[in-house]
């Protein structure tokens, strides 16, 4: 009689994919993944809210956890184990250079260089800002309206940040992803865009319309959002916002069987910090790629079926017919 | 990567036609620079002197990245006897002279890709680049000084290709 199961033994992955999605800050409320009814989607396309990062190497995960041991009796012998603290770190290396993998392996805020209006004076995050237009209704996060006048400032390629004008207020700010948190206020009107993540890639202009390249991180501008071209990106060593992102890692193995980590709550632990590696290791002399180092704290959640607080869970989803 | 590998050759070809205009070769009765791809021109019973032969030799991808990566090796091949107003006697200062103009063509170490089935040429999205050339030895064949060169030259590979 044919057996239809077979013993598969250790996954053989190659790489794993990263996805990343952002933390409420007002709320701490993270974002949550349910292996059972997402945990075979498509890596391509992964399940809003989470933004794909690409594949990242020298994944490494290392448990901070202490566990002590309750003795008693003489001798002492051990009558049962607790746990002392909780604690888990994640690190490895971002193969691409975005917005969101320079924000998350700086531990800071991040911010746009906007584009300068002209004649001002130079600063080192950037010039005072051209003035920004505003987003009309009828926009979504892949087509921004604009009047025809501030269309024609825009052309292909461009790359834009959309979000409100900074108006005094302290705290998180950037909608919806926190992009710094403001101990007091600053008077900049355009500092909410120097720090936003709703950015995108200008793929043609029309006579009223900007479309882009991918949808906006943050969905449809709200009412009363701005936009600004930027011309790239800036961070710094030093400052005291902890960037914090719901984290997904996948690594896909041979046999179609999936490990699934999840850290609901992971903070940036380091500051900016690249790794150069030749990109024909058989050549050490020759080209070598620049690689921005992600190193992050885990914190904890409550998990709501029985109380415990967890920093991360792992998931395996088998091989179809694999003994279990 | 064709794209890549057309681009790369039509870089240094036309570089060379402003480092070194008079480093010409007559073929299928044209008159054209003096660098040719190899598999792009019938066989040789045996290499043209004083003129740069292309030859794509090894390749390697790297698909874990969002673009992935080409890396395929180049052979630019060389050879010559000196001019005959010198009895030959000056083919170590022609060699060099080819060394030359081939450190000149590979710099700057990068150029657009284009799409040469389109006409005109279509621009794509990214660079072709390259690494530091690697020279060989100078071999010696009774009068004829040769030189192989090895150059890796990298592409991403964009959506369509």
């Amino acid at each position: 009689m044919p057996t239809n199961w077979f013993s598969n033994p250790a996954p053989v992955v190659r790489r794993v994919r990263a996805y990343f999605a952002a933390v409420n800050r007002q709320s701490q409320i993270p974002v949550l993944f349910d292996p059972t009814e997402q945990g075979a989607f498509d890596l391509d396309n992964p399940p809003a809210p989470w933004i794909s990062l690409g594949w990242i190497q020298g994944f490494t995960r290392k448990t901070g956890t202490k566990t002590v041991a309750v003795m008693t009796g003489i001798p002492a012998s051990a009558l049962e184990q607790i746990h002392e603290s909780l604690a888990a770190e994640v690190s490895f290396q971002f193969l691409n250079w975005t917005k969101l993998t320079m924000a998350l392996a700086t531990g800071s805020q991040h911010m746009n260089l906007l584009t300068p209006a002209s004649g001002v004076s130079g600063a080192a995050d950037g010039a005072q800002a051209a003035a920004a237009v505003t987003v009309q209704s009828g926009s979504t996060a892949t087509t921004i309206a604009l009047a025809s006048a501030d269309a024609a400032k825009f052309v292909a390629g461009s790359i834009i940040a959309v979000d409100m004008d900074y108006a005094g207020q302290v705290g998180f700010v950037g909608t919806p992803i926190a992009g710094a948190y403001l101990r007091a206020a600053v008077t900049d009107v355009d500092y909410i865009r120097r720090v936003t993540f709703n950015l995108a890639l200008v793929s043609a202009v029309g006579a009223t319309s900007l479309t882009l390249a991918e949808a906006l991180p943050g969905g449809a501008p709200v009412s009363g959002a701005k936009l600004q071209a930027i011309a790239g990106f800036v961070d710094r060593e030093g400052g005291c916002f902890f960037q914090e992102w719901s984290a997904l890692f996948v690594a896909e193995a041979s046999q179609g069987e999936r490990i699934l980590f999840h850290y609901p709550r992971l903070q940036t632990c380091s500051a900016a910090i690249e790794t150069v590696a030749p990109i024909d290791p058989k050549r050490k002399e020759g080209l070598e790629r620049v690689l921005l180092n992600g190193r992050f704290l885990a914190l904890p959640v409550t998990d709501p079926l029985d109380g415990e607080r967890v920093l991360c869970y792992r998931s395996f989803l088998p091989a179809a017919n694999a003994l279990v | 990567m064709q794209n890549a590998k057309d681009s790369f050759y039509i870089a240094l070809r036309s570089r060379l036609t402003t480092v070194n205009p008079q480093r010409v070769i007559l073929l299928r009765g044209s008159v054209r620079p003096g660098i040719l791809v190899e598999d792009a021109e019938g066989p040789f019973s045996q290499l043209p002197n004083d003129v740069f032969v292309l030859r794509w030799m090894g390749l390697g991808v790297e698909m874990n990245l969002d673009s992935a990566m080409t890396a395929e090796q180049c052979e630019f091949v060389y050879q010559t006897c000196g001019t005959q107003s010198f009895g030959g006697l000056d083919r170590g200062r022609a060699l060099s002279a080819m060394d030359e103009e081939l450190i000149a063509i590979l710099q700057p170490f990068q150029t657009p890709k284009l799409n040469y089935i389109a006409t005109p040429p279509a621009a794509m999205q990214t660079q072709v680049f390259w690494d530091q050339p690697e020279f060989g030895p100078v071999t010696n064949q009774k009068d004829r000084m040769s030189r192989s060169v090895h150059v890796v030259v990298y592409s991403y590979q964009e959506q369509g290709e």
